[in-house]
């Protein structure tokens, strides 16, 4: 840190979070304000949330800054709202009243909006990755993507495609060729991040996945059916003398069943899944390097599970208020996990020559993309 | 006093060792390979709201990339006593600002519902062409009347023309017309899109004169002469377009579904003083008294409050009948007066006509 011949030799990087005061005040005031904003505030309130966090980030000792600005949060949306979404809600509109409110010809203009937001998911991402790492300073640099978000697009709406018709099994090839793109793209000033790696050793764990969510789909129904068995339910559907009531009765089953059904695969499937997501993980940050040095990220299926069910459990519990704690928690399970192996030559990076965008994330804040 | 601080001047990643000094309105540093630079401490603002034990972030106006990070919490301590608004946080400006744009988009919202919910639909309800106007207008009655027959005989049909015909007597500029009566119990009359008019059997059944269904006929064609029907429509599609802009989502589309066709033909008050004004004047110079529509009125109002509403579970059954759903009925009733002493009432159908209406859902 001082002028000593020492400061320009390579060095190792630590990743560390160092908490702050202030993110309850920050949850609360932003609760409040956009409340009465009619949820305008939301823009600043990322901000400002944001802004706490990364500066709990600290990379040998010098915090993370967010530079960004709600100002131009709001700008990207209402720049998305004003150029994309009012007009083709108003073409939609239009051709409702030109068809006819019972014609099957509305069908058209949503299924063509229903496309154009697949086609354009990527986009939104990307553009909103390339905000937040540009509005992301350390040691007075900042970060970018370099590349073309359209091209990330077509490749993402591809990824989509080839991840349906193949029943999923595309999914370790689609997810390493997309965070290969992006992460190629990435730059902190004028050095580069690099990605390279294969996807053939995700399949095992994908594969273990796979196959266990398909067995617990089946032992989940199985179970149901055999609970269902032992009741009256058959009898009361489809007995001779079926009256109303014992309909009625069948039906409440049949609804009951449909419900136990959904709970138990929205906690179970996740669940399974988290193992893969781990393994992802991992196996990602070790094909990313940074100016040489090699990622490493410590993730396991219980830290994945375990974050996401707080994390869950915080977003009901406080009716979505307490969203920044989980943030919060995603990036500090991250900073905790994550370090990079090997020496870097911090002194000689220079500032991204990249231009900034003047507004962000209009499209990600219109589809909801999720992300921080 | 000298105090160590480091600068990061926004080009290079490098940390640079500095000693900052106060002169005045001003810092100066310099240090390691950085020539002595002044900055103005008006200018300087907080990267992030000081707090203790933690290095104070500053940058200036002057070179926005650029931030001294000071350690020194004595120095730290001074500048922000002596310089309010190195405190950070929240501003007065910042908050100025959001209040500003929420008010903007409140203001451009009740601007987009404005034109989109009541100017719009006036003027567009007007341009419609006729083809759009009977195409939808058939799609709505077929919303409406569900799986209902309609009736149809010769001698009815002679009927129904013979009614239009004296409405039309001393009014030339009525709007071109058609009525179609539908064999469903309960009773009830609307006008669709395209001047189509309808009539429900339990609504024939209910009159006792053929002037009562000539009033409600005289009523509905002011709804047609007023365009209302349309007026509703596109209202309805500027409502939707509100809501998806609102909400976010493409507002369920409400369009599409029949049970907002109830909805469409709920009209205001106003709308309907328009379509009684209009009934009243017609019925005037054609010289068919108005008092069997008063007469259809008060059977109407008297039944409502005894009698339970059969039929109510349809959607036809939903948007309540011409006279029962608004308040004021009162008021309505009393608007309407006998002719003037001296008027001779025409003879509107023929003993038999009225005969041949009230069975044309009999074959």
């Amino acid at each position: 840190m001082t002028d000593t011949p020492d400061s320009h030799l390579p060095e190792r990087l630590t990743f560390t979070y160092v908490p702050r005061k202030g993110l309850l005040k920050l949850t609360i005031v932003n609760f409040l304000l956009s409340l009465i904003t009619f949820s305008i505030y939301r823009f600043w309130a990322k901000t400002n949330v944001r802004r706490h966090i990364w500066s709990c980030v600290h990379i040998n000792g010098e915090p993370l800054e967010y530079t960004g600005k709600g100002k131009e949060l709001f700008m990207g949306a209402l720049f998305v709202f004003l150029l994309l979404i009012l007009p083709i809600v108003l073409i939609v509109a239009l051709i409702g009243l030109i068809a006819g409110p019972d014609s099957p010809l509305l069908m058209i203009p949503q299924m063509i909006v229903i496309f154009g937001v697949y086609l354009f998911w990527g986009f939104a991402i990307y553009k909103a990755r390339k905000y937040q790492l540009s509005r992301t300073q350390w040691r007075g640099i900042r970060g970018t993507l370099a590349g073309s978000a359209m091209t990330y697009s077509l490749l993402y709406f591809g990824s989509l495609m080839a991840k349906g018709m193949s029943l999923g099994w595309a999914t370790p090839v689609m997810n390493t060729v997309l965070q290969e793109q992006i992460t190629n793209d990435m730059r902190f000033g004028d050095a580069a991040f690099k990605f390279k790696g294969r996807a053939g050793p995700l399949y095992p764990t994908y594969a273990i996945c796979w196959i266990l969510s398909l067995v617990a789909l089946i032992v989940i129904v199985a179970l149901i059916a055999a609970s269902s068995a032992g009741s009256t339910f058959w009898q009361d559907l489809f007995s001779e003398s079926s009256s109303p009531d014992s309909i009625d009765k069948a039906v409440g089953y049949l609804l009951v069943g449909f419900l136990v059904f959904m709970v138990l695969t929205a906690l179970i499937i996740p669940m399974l899944w988290s193992i893969y997501v781990a393994k992802e993980l991992r196996t990602f940050a070790n094909y990313t390097r940074f100016d040489g040095a090699a990622f490493k990220l410590e993730a396991t299926a219980g830290a994945v599970i375990w974050l996401t069910v707080i994390n869950l459990l915080i977003i009901i519990f406080t009716l979505g208020i307490g969203w920044p704690y989980v943030n919060q928690r995603t990036v500090k399970f991250v900073v905790d996990r994550i370090s990079l192996e090997g020496m870097i030559d911090v002194d000689r990076i220079r500032q991204s020559q990249v231009p900034l965008d003047r507004r962000g994330e209009g499209l990600a804040d219109a589809f909801d993309v999720g992300g921080l | 006093m000298t105090i160590d601080a480091i600068y990061f001047d926004g080009e290079y990643a490098r940390d640079r060792a500095v000693t900052i000094t106060v002169d005045g309105h001003d810092i100066i540093f310099t240090g390691d390979g950085v020539p002595e630079t002044r900055w103005s401490i008006a200018g300087l603002h907080p990267v992030d709201p000081p707090s203790s034990g933690q290095p104070f972030r500053i940058t200036h106006s002057s070179k926005p990339g650029a931030r001294l990070v000071i350690r020194d919490e004595d120095f730290i301590r001074t500048l922000i006593d002596n310089h309010r608004h190195l405190r950070g946080g929240y501003s007065w400006t910042h908050l100025r600002q959001v209040a500003a744009w929420t008010l903007g988009g409140i203001i451009g919202l009740a601007a987009l519902g404005y034109v989109l919910v009541s100017f719009l639909p006036q003027k567009v309800a007007y341009i419609l062409p006729d083809g759009w106007r009977n195409r939808v207008g058939e799609q709505v009655v077929k919303g409406l009347v569900e799986n209902a027959r309609r009736c149809d005989s010769a001698a009815g049909n002679a009927a129904k023309s013979a009614m239009i015909a004296a409405l039309a007597e001393g009014n030339p500029d009525l709007p071109p017309v058609s009525m179609e009566i539908y064999d469903m119990a309960l009773v009830n009359a609307f006008a669709a899109p395209g001047g189509k008019i309808i009539f429900t059997r339990g609504i024939l059944e209910k009159a006792d004169k053929p002037e009562e269904i000539a009033g409600i006929l005289a009523h509905e064609i002011g709804h047609v002469a007023y365009r209302h029907p349309e007026v509703q429509l596109v209202r309805l599609t500027g409502l939707q377009v509100l809501i998806s802009v609102m909400s976010g989502s493409n507002g369920g589309d409400i369009t599409s579904n029949i049970a907002a066709l109830a909805a469409l033909l709920q009209y205001s008050r106003e709308a309907e003083r328009e379509a009684d004004d209009y009934a009243l004047s017609a019925m005037q110079k054609a010289s068919i008294d108005p008092m069997g529509l008063r007469t259809f009125f008060e059977k109407i109002r008297k039944e409502e409050g005894s009698t339970s509403k059969s039929g109510q579970s349809s959607t036809l059954g939903k948007i309540g009948n011409v006279f029962s759903t608004h308040p004021g009925t009162e008021e309505r009733i009393k608007r309407i007066v006998p002719m003037p002493a001296g008027q001779v009432p025409v003879q509107v159908l023929s003993p038999e006509q009225w005969q041949a209406l009230k069975a044309i859902c009999a074959s």
